[in-house]
């Protein structure tokens, strides 16, 4: 870095996407519409679990303007079932085709696709096609799936368990029984699901003369789904493109692969005209996958003096009716045992996961996954604990805390921290709150008969994860690297490309920040091109808070390669040795001498102008790719404080104040960080209070409209005080550490414990998330409020 | 999430639109704002052979007073209520009913006559009717009649409007000067649908009560009049011990149905918690 360069890195730069997008110049999958285009409709079951017996689509395909229709048997001639595969035992690989095969497994799965000259003709159509169903009974939950007479979903797996795992550290059991104190509890998490603005929906065009399929989607993985869709294709790599330009949010619901992407591509190919499908609302709900949905039973041992000597927990997840790809059935549960120490010091611990299927839509990732539910779980019994005990609940975290000397930690569940600032963090957010006159505020509250409470969840997250881990428990798939391009041309312009894909984070304007940096030039002269397989190197997209740490890397590593030959050129133009060479503002000059200088673009003209302009026998061009592995990966943390006040008469939860102390390592962007906080926080609130997927016994779903699965709008969401403590990670390029998920995990928690906190005087526990009005009205009456 | 095909009438009288849904022996559906009814259409729910649109009939669009009465055309919009200097003089209560439906976009559509002809059990507009004893003007093949609130709801989304009958005027009588009045509600997120709203409006001469009305939204199939309640208020007068009365008769004389977000128990609580609350509000603005 050249020194008394302006740093783009660390300004709090406005997102340069926003004017495109806030203007309605986006490129989302819904603007666009090729010529000779098909628009797509989808039979979805109405049962949640029954055998196809038959499928008559005669009167559909009778219907003017209907161009085809698929079902299961179809697509199977043309596309193999999708089989998210695990190398973990106990883990069961099951099929999930496109298109219903025989069987339903859960309300709005897709049983038959039609194309048609118009949404309306083809829903028209959907109408018009007859399934006979044979009703079977309905797998409804967890406890009935393992039932031994209960019906199995998939009979290759023979079994509704299909994921089973444990991790385990020292005697726990004994550690346990030798406890001063133990508390326990049965959490539960209900099912939840992201709402991303923009629903899924894709457009796949197949060029007949050149055998090419381009499949645009509202998808965070474009990578994923060129590599995949060129199995299930039986399609060359390169003869795929997968573009992911403007995607109106993930959270990850979108890293998935999803039946109406193959669909959507078979029936392209089929008919050689370009069909888009977008899903609506309804469809959304239904048949987007949702997250969590989790019952965790847990111990907690301690000392007298409030330090932990084991963890016991049982998970069991309601993993709906198939196993997701790539990241299959274990990501949730599995991922809940792994973080469920937190960020403290467990030095006994054993954590069993199951994940079990029954007849709802499939689980898949979730901002945070497991997460959210490992610290509502150990946040939860850190503040039963710290109650029993008559210790302040800070000061419960504060005695546990890994320290500053024990770092690296390895965690119970193998995995290992990097220097963090959990102390830091909870300190700060002690001040940031004024926790003394907080405290003052709820006792004075307390003496007035209001229901005041304050709440503290603290939490470690693993991010960046290079190729030493799996994302997601086994799975087969590499995901510990991502490249980035940097290319000068003539002018002296850069374009910067990557194989992330942002849907939201504003990484055209990070990565623009890190590249700017290195090479030399105004955030202007970067555009940055993303989610589009056949610009970017090799890569697979944007999930589990990896884009900044991993794509940030590659940018400084072919930010340098070219900033090395930049430097060589400058030389010879100089005539100067490329060692007493630096970068100055826009321009690299000799060392001492700002006067002898040169500026980027007569550099890039130079390295386009022919031998005659370059040091003898240097290449000319000015580009490189670079690949960045960050191996294992590095790790954020945070304290959330929530206060709140539960209405006595209405039972309604509001959020007083909202305290976040993150830790983010170094930070690109602040304005972007505070933008990311706020809305995974926004996700943690709807989480705690107000969204639930509700199914009824039948399998049926209940909260099939914006109007029953309540997100939360601007009117629910308090002013947030968010405050940064920046720990630079010591093993990844640039310091940094991911942030796209911070907020949701930590919310539910912190709001959780605020309410426990509010109603101490009645001795109620808040066990379930989330935690409505309705909960609330139970659980007080029954302790006789 | 599009509706099947329909054919589509823009009259632009009354006579004319009376015409057309005249034609389709009740299969036709009146448009008004479309708040309500393109969801139905969307997710079809509701399929009518055609729909008759209101919006281009000038003449459904005005508030004025008349013998004692406010009457608002049917397609008066809910925002042109909400800032209506006459509305605010004569009928507060439902300037501040107006302000709990929905968001500013669905008011700037959504028409008067639209929610009331809805019938949403949980919508404001037909718990004010109810409370204020309004009437409501309909027109069809068969002439003009008027329809009192108690004779107009008669479960959910059902009214007693013919299909082939327009719902032309909304009368309510003029608010009682100094009146005391106050619309609360509770809903999990702003601006959603209550899950129990309860109007309320008192006379008081003193610490006596010459009149009081009470009514419910989302507390059962219709709007409910808590009379028993009111008549506590009545005799009792407004003391802290006659509210508390009252709202804990409210609580007895409503007959909620459970969904997911609120069970019959918590919804009947509800409603003796917003009728203690609607009643002191409406105490505390009264004048007389
Ligand atoms: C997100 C959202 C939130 C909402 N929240 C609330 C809320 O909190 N409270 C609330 O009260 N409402 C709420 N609404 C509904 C809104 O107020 C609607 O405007 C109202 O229910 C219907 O009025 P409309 O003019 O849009 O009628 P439309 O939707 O056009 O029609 C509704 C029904 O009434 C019939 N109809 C309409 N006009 C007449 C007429 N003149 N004669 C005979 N029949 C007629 C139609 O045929 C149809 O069956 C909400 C709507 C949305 C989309």
């Amino acid at each position: 870095m050249g020194v008394g360069l302006p740093r783009l890195v660390g300004a709090r730069v406005a997102r340069r996407e926003d004017p495109r997008l806030l203007t309605g110049q986006g490129s989302y999958v819904d603007d666009h519409r090729p010529a000779r285009m098909l628009y797509a409709a989808f039979l979805r079951s109405p049962h949640a679990h029954a055998r196809i017996r038959r499928i008559d689509a005669s009167a559909a395909l009778a219907l003017p303007g209907v161009a085809a229709v698929l079902t299961g048997d179809d697509i199977a001639r043309s596309a193999k079932p999708v089989r998210a595969a695990s190398k973990t035992p106990n883990v069961k690989t099951t099929s999930y085709p496109p298109l219903a095969l025989g069987k339903v497994r859960h309300v709005g799965e897709a049983v038959a696709m039609v194309a048609a000259e118009s949404r309306y003709v083809a829903e028209d159509a959907v109408e018009r096609i007859v399934v006979e169903y044979e009703p079977l009974p309905v797998v409804r939950d967890v406890e009935s799936a393992l039932d031994p007479a209960s019906p199995v979903l998939h009979d290759e797996a023979e079994t509704n368990l299909l994921v089973s795992r444990e991790f385990a550290r020292g005697d726990v059991d004994a550690a346990v029984a030798g406890a001063a104190l133990v508390v326990r509890e049965r959490f539960r998490f209900h099912r939840h699901t992201p709402v991303c603005m923009e629903n899924r929906g894709c457009l796949a065009e197949y060029a007949t003369g050149s055998g090419a399929l381009t499949l645009r989607s509202s998808a965070q993985c474009p990578g994923l789904v060129r590599d995949i869709l060129t199995d299930l294709l039986d399609m060359p790599e390169h003869l795929i493109r997968v573009i992911a330009t403007d995607v109106g949010g993930g959270f990850g619901a979108k890293a998935s692969l999803y039946p109406e992407e193959i669909a959507t591509c078979v029936m392209a190919r089929r008919l050689g005209r370009p069909v888009k499908w977008i899903g609506d609302r309804r469809e959304d709900l239904l048949a987007t996958t949702h997250a969590w949905d989790e019952i965790v039973d847990a111990e907690l041992g301690l000392n007298q003096d409030g330090t932990i000597v084991g963890l016991r927990a049982e998970v069991i997840a309601d993993v709906g009716g198939y196993s997701i790809y790539p990241w299959t059935a274990a990501i949730e549960p599995v991922q809940t045992i792994s973080f469920l120490p937190g960020p403290y010091r467990v030095p006994t611990y054993r954590g069993r996961a199951r994940g079990v299927a029954t007849c709802k839509a499939p689980l898949g990732p979730y901002r945070g996954v497991g997460r959210p539910p490992a610290v509502f779980v150990i946040e939860g019994l850190m503040d039963r604990a710290a109650r029993r005990l008559g210790l302040d609940p800070a000061e419960i975290r504060l005695r546990n805390f890994i320290r500053d000397e024990d770092f690296p930690y390895k965690s119970p569940s193998g995995i290992v921290w990097d220097r963090s600032s959990f102390t830091e963090s909870l300190q700060k957010a002690r001040e940031a709150l004024d926790y003394k006159a907080a405290r003052d505020e709820q006792a004075r509250a307390r003496a007035a008969g209001r229901w005041v409470g304050i709440g503290i969840a603290s939490y470690v997250e693993l991010t960046g994860i290079g190729s030493a881990i799996p994302v997601s428990p086994g799975m087969p798939v590499s995901t510990g690297t991502e490249a980035a391009t940097i290319r000068f041309d003539p002018a002296g312009k850069v374009t910067a490309v990557f194989g992330v894909a942002s849907h939201g984070q504003g990484l055209e304007t990070t990565l623009a920040q890190i590249v700017g940096d290195e090479v030399g030039v105004p955030i202007e002269d970067v555009r940055v091109v993303h989610g589009d397989t056949d610009a970017s190197p090799y890569g697979t997209g944007t999930y589990a808070s990896r884009s900044l740490v991993l794509a940030g890397g590659a940018a400084i590593l072919a930010g340098r390669s070219v900033r090395e030959k930049m430097l060589v050129i400058a030389g010879h133009l100089l005539e100067a040795d490329p060692a007493d060479v630096t970068l100055a503002p826009g321009r690299y000059a000799v060392r001492g001498m700002p006067d002898r200088s040169v500026t980027v673009r007569q550099i890039a003209r130079a390295a386009y102008s022919g031998a005659k302009h370059l040091p003898k026998g240097l290449e000319p061009g000015l580009e490189a790719t670079r690949f960045y592995d960050p191996y294992y990966g590095t790790a954020s943390n945070a304290t959330h404080a929530a206060m709140v006040e539960v209405d006595r008469a209405t039972l309604e939860v509001k959020i007083l104040r909202y305290v976040v102390v993150e830790d983010c390592g170094r930070m690109v962007n602040p304005l972007i960080v505070d933008g990311q906080v706020h809305g995974g926080v926004a996700q943690g609130i709807g989480a705690a209070l107000l969204e639930e997927i509700v199914y009824d016994d039948q399998g049926q779903l209940l909260s099939g409209t914006l109007m029953d699965y309540v997100v939360p709008s601007a009117c629910e969401i308090p002013m947030m005080e968010v405050h940064h403590v920046e720990t630079p990670s010591p093993v990844t390029l640039g310091g940094f550490r991911g942030m796209g998920e911070g907020g949701t995990i930590g919310a539910p928690a912190a709001i959780a414990n605020a309410v426990a906190d509010a109603l101490a005087p009645l001795s109620i526990e808040v066990a379930e998330l989330p935690v409505t009005p309705e909960r609330l009205f139970r659980l007080t009456r029954k302790a006789g409020a | 999430m599009k509706p099947p095909k329909f054919e589509y009438h823009a009259p632009t009288s009354l006579d004319e639109a009376l015409d057309a849904l005249g034609r389709y022996g009740g299969d036709a559906k009146v448009l008004a704002g479309g708040q309500s009814l393109m969801p139905l259409l969307n997710f079809r729910l509701a399929r009518p052979a055609a729909l008759v649109d209101l919006n281009r009939v000038a003449s459904l669009a005005y508030i004025r007073e008349q013998d004692g009465q406010v009457r608002l055309g049917a397609m008066t919009r809910q925002r042109t209520i909400e800032f209506s200097p006459l509305v605010a003089q004569r009928l507060p209560l439902l300037k501040e009913a107006t302000r709990w439906v929905g968001h500013l976009p669905i008011r700037t559509r959504g028409t008067i006559g639209g929610s009331i002809a809805h019938a949403d059990p949980s919508a404001e507009y037909p718990a004010v009717l109810a409370a204020l004893e309004g009437e409501v003007v309909a027109r069809g093949a068969r002439g003009e009649r008027v329809i009192r609130a108690a004779d107009l709801f008669q479960t959910y989304l059902t009214t007693s409007l013919a299909p082939d009958e327009i719902l032309t005027e909304v009368r309510l009588p003029a608010m009682p000067a100094g009146a005391g009045y106050a619309l609360e509600e509770f809903s999990r997120r702003h601006g959603d649908f209550a899950i129990v709203g309860i109007a309320a409006v008192v006379v008081r001469a003193g610490q006596r009560c010459t009149m009081a009305r009470l009514a419910t939204a989302g507390a059962g199939p219709v709007p409910v009049r808590l009379r028993a309640a009111e008549e506590i208020l009545e005799t009792e007068g407004l003391g802290e011990a006659a509210i508390d009365a009252a709202a804990r008769r409210a609580t007895e004389l409503v007959d909620p149905d459970a969904d997911i977000h609120a069970s019959a128990d918590y919804r009947r609580h509800l409603a003796g918690v917003l009728t203690k609350r609607a009643l002191t509000r409406a105490i505390g603005v009264a004048r007389g």
